[in-house]
C-alpha cells in the first residue's frame, strides 16, 4: 500500500529531515511512527501527502509513484488518503456536519449521497446528535472525532494521523484510539505518528522508530521503547505535544 | 451543476462572513476606477472642446479677379467645385469681392480712417474648413500649384499646429492618467484580495488537505473578486455619471466650455470600466492565491548542496 525507497528530505538551509528511509506498509496494517521531536515523523507524513517533495528517493502510494506526480494530480492522491492532525484543522465557520460534508462536496458528490454518508460517519464517531454544532462548541476529543469523521467519510484506503491524541487527555485519547482501531479493522491502512507511550504499548501494533532522521527500528507488535535499541539522545518522550 | 451551485454558495457565504475586507476591496476598486473613469471623462471634455476651438476657417485662398490677369470668367466657380471635391476639405465657401468688403468694413468698424479705400482692391477668396487640421500643409501645397488663379494662400498654420499639439498632449495626459489609475486599481484589488486570502489561509490549506483541486479552491475566491470588482466598478461608473450630469447642469451657463459628451461615450466606457473591474477582481484573486496553492503542494524544489546527501 505504501512503499518508501531511499527517501531523503533536505529542507532549505540544509536541514536533513529524513535520510535514506526504506519502508513497506501493507494494506490494512496499523503502523506507529515513534521517535523524539525533530526525528522526521511529521516530515514523513507530509511527504506521503505530497505537502513536501522528496529530495531523493521514491514513494509509492497505492501503486503510484507520488514523487513524480504532476501538481494537478495531487488532489487525487489526497482523496485516497484521509488525514488527522493534532490541531484538528476544522473550519471554525462551518458546523460539524458542514465540516464533514465539505470533504465530499469538494469531490463533487451529489447532495443525495452527501447527506446519508455524513450521517453514517457521524454515527460511527458518536457525534450524530451534534451535527449542527460549531467546532468551538465541542470538547477537544469531540473535535478530533469530527476530524476523523471528515478524514474517513470518503472511505479512503489510507489514514495518516499526525499526533491525533497530542492535545487530548488520556481517557479521551483511548476513545480516539478505539475509533482508529475500528477504522483499521474495516480494512483501512492507518499510519500514526505519536509520542504517546501508553497508547503504543497498549495497542501492540507495528512500530517504526525514527531517530536523527533515520529509521532505527521496525518491529511488529512492538512497544514505544525497547531495551535493545536505546534512544541515542537519552531524552524523555512523554507526549509533550510539540512536533517538528 | 451541483458543484457549481456549491462553489457559488461558498463565494456568497464568504462575502457575507468577510464583510469588512469585502468593503475594503470594493472601496479600493471604487476609488481607483472613479478616478480613472473621471480622467477619461475629463479627457473627452478636453477633446471635444479643443475640437470646437478648431472649428471654422483653416485656410483662405485669395484669388485674382476674373477677366483680369488672364483669369477666365467662371474660373472661381470651377476652382470652388474642384476644391470642394478634395478629401481633406470638409467645407468650402466662396467670398466674392462684395462679401470681402463687407467683412473689411466689419473688421475696421471702429477705425473709420481704414475704411477710406477702394473696395475693388479687396480680392475674392475661398475659405476652406479641413476635415483634419493636420492636413493643412497638403491643401496649402495643392492650392499653391494653381498660381495663375490664386494670388496668395493664408493658413493658420502656427496656431493650428499649436492647437493640434496641445490637443495631443492633453489626450496623452488624460490617457496616461487613466492607465496609471487603472493599474493602481489592479494592484489595490490584488493586495486587498491577498489580505482576504491570507486571513483564510488555514481554510485553503484544509481544502487542499481533503483533496480539493486548485480550480475548486480558486473558483469561490475568483467569484468573490469578480463580484467585488463589479460592485466597485458599478459604483464608480454611477458616481462619475451623476457627477458629470450635475456638472453639465451647472456648466450650461458657461458658454465657452462645451459639455456635449454623448451618452454613447458613457455607455461604452461604462461597460469597459465594469469589465475592467471584474477582470481586475479575477486577476487579483488569481495572483493572491497562486503562492498559497503552490506552497501546499510542496512549493518549488529546494536546491541542495550535494555534500548533504552523501552517506554519513
Amino acid at each position: 500500500m505504501i512503499r518508501l525507497r531511499d527517501v531523503t528530505k533536505v529542507y532549505e538551509g540544509g536541514t536533513v529531515a529524513v535520510r535514506d528511509v526504506n519502508l513497506d506498509i501493507q494494506k490494512g496494517e496499523f503502523v506507529f511512527l515513534v521517535g523524539p521531536s525533530g526525528s522526521g515523523k511529521s516530515t514523513l507524513i507530509r511527504l506521503l501527502l505530497r505537502q513536501d517533495t522528496v529530495t531523493r528517493g521514491v514513494i509509492w502510494v497505492a501503486g503510484k509513484d507520488i514523487t513524480q506526480l504532476p501538481a494537478w494530480k495531487i488532489p487525487f492522491l489526497r482523496r485516497s488518503v484521509g488525514t488527522v492532525f493534532q490541531d484538528f484543522k476544522l473550519l471554525p465557520n462551518k458546523t460539524v456536519g458542514e465540516n464533514v460534508s465539505f470533504a465530499l462536496e469538494v469531490l463533487g458528490r451529489p447532495r443525495s449521497v452527501v447527506g446519508p454518508q455524513v450521517k453514517q460517519v457521524l454515527e460511527l464517531v458518536g457525534l450524530n446528535d451534534k451535527g449542527d454544532r460549531y467546532p468551538r462548541q465541542l470538547s477537544g476529543g469531540e473535535q478530533q472525532r469530527v476530524s476523523i469523521a471528515r478524514a474517513f467519510v470518503n472511505r479512503p484506503p489510507i489514514l495518516l494521523c499526525d499526533e491525533p491524541t497530542g492535545n487530548l487527555d488520556p481517557a479521551t485519547s483511548v476513545g480516539i484510539m478505539r475509533l482508529l482501531d475500528r477504522i483499521n479493522r474495516s480494512g483501512a491502512t492507518v499510519v500514526m505518528a505519536t509520542h504517546d507511550h501508553a497508547i503504543v504499548d497498549a495497542m501492540q501494533r507495528r512500530v517504526v522508530q525514527l531517530d536523527n532522521s533515520r529509521v532505527i527500528r521496525d518491529e511488529m507488535a512492538g512497544r514505544y521503547e525497547t531495551g535493545e535499541i536505546p534512544f541515542q539522545n537519552g531524552g524523555r518522550h512523554n507526549g509533550d505535544g510539540a512536533e517538528e | 451543476m451541483n458543484r457549481l451551485g456549491f462553489l457559488a454558495r461558498e463565494a456568497l457565504i464568504n462575502l457575507r462572513r468577510n464583510l469588512l475586507v469585502v468593503l475594503g476591496a470594493v472601496l479600493a476598486v471604487f476609488i481607483s476606477l472613479s478616478l480613472a473613469f473621471g480622467a477619461l471623462v475629463v479627457n473627452e471634455l478636453l477633446r471635444i472642446n479643443t475640437l470646437a476651438w478648431q472649428d471654422g476657417t483653416h485656410i483662405i485662398a485669395f484669388l485674382y479677379d476674373e477677366g483680369q490677369d488672364g483669369v477666365a470668367t467662371g474660373a472661381h466657380a470651377a476652382l470652388l467645385d474642384e476644391v470642394s471635391g478634395w478629401q481633406e476639405v470638409a467645407n468650402v465657401r466662396y467670398f466674392d469681392k462684395a462679401a470681402a468688403w463687407a467683412e473689411y468694413q466689419e473688421m475696421f468698424a471702429d477705425r473709420p480712417e481704414q475704411l477710406n479705400i477702394d473696395p475693388s482692391v479687396l480680392p475674392a477668396s475661398i475659405r476652406i474648413e479641413l476635415t483634419d487640421i493636420d492636413l493643412y500643409q497638403d491643401v496649402q501645397f495643392r492650392l499653391a500649384s494653381q498660381s495663375q488663379l490664386i494670388r496668395r494662400v493664408a493658413t493658420f498654420g502656427e496656431q493650428i499646429e499649436q492647437l493640434s499639439s496641445l490637443s495631443t498632449v492633453l489626450n496623452l495626459l488624460g490617457l496616461g492618467l487613466a492607465l496609471v489609475l487603472g493599474a493602481s486599481a489592479v494592484i489595490l484589488i490584488a493586495n486587498t484580495i491577498r489580505m482576504a486570502i491570507y486571513a483564510r489561509r488555514d481554510e485553503v490549506s484544509i481544502m487542499k488537505l481533503v483533496g480539493a483541486s486548485n480550480w475548486f479552491i480558486r473558483v469561490p475566491f475568483i467569484l468573490e473578486g469578480m463580484i467585488e470588482g463589479l460592485i466597485g466598478a458599478g459604483l464608480a461608473v454611477a458616481t462619475v455619471w451623476v457627477a458629470f450630469r450635475n456638472l453639465r447642469t451647472i456648466g450650461d451657463s458657461i458658454e465657452i466650455v462645451s459639455f456635449g459628451i454623448p451618452n454613447r461615450f458613457f455607455l461604452t466606457w461604462g461597460i469597459v470600466i465594469l469589465l475592467f473591474g471584474a477582470a481586475a477582481g479575477v486577476l487579483g484573486s488569481v495572483l493572491g492565491l497562486s503562492r498559497y496553492l503552490r506552497d501546499e503542494d510542496g512549493g518549488r524544489p529546494v536546491m541542495v548542496d550535494r555534500r548533504v546527501l552523501e552517506p554519513t
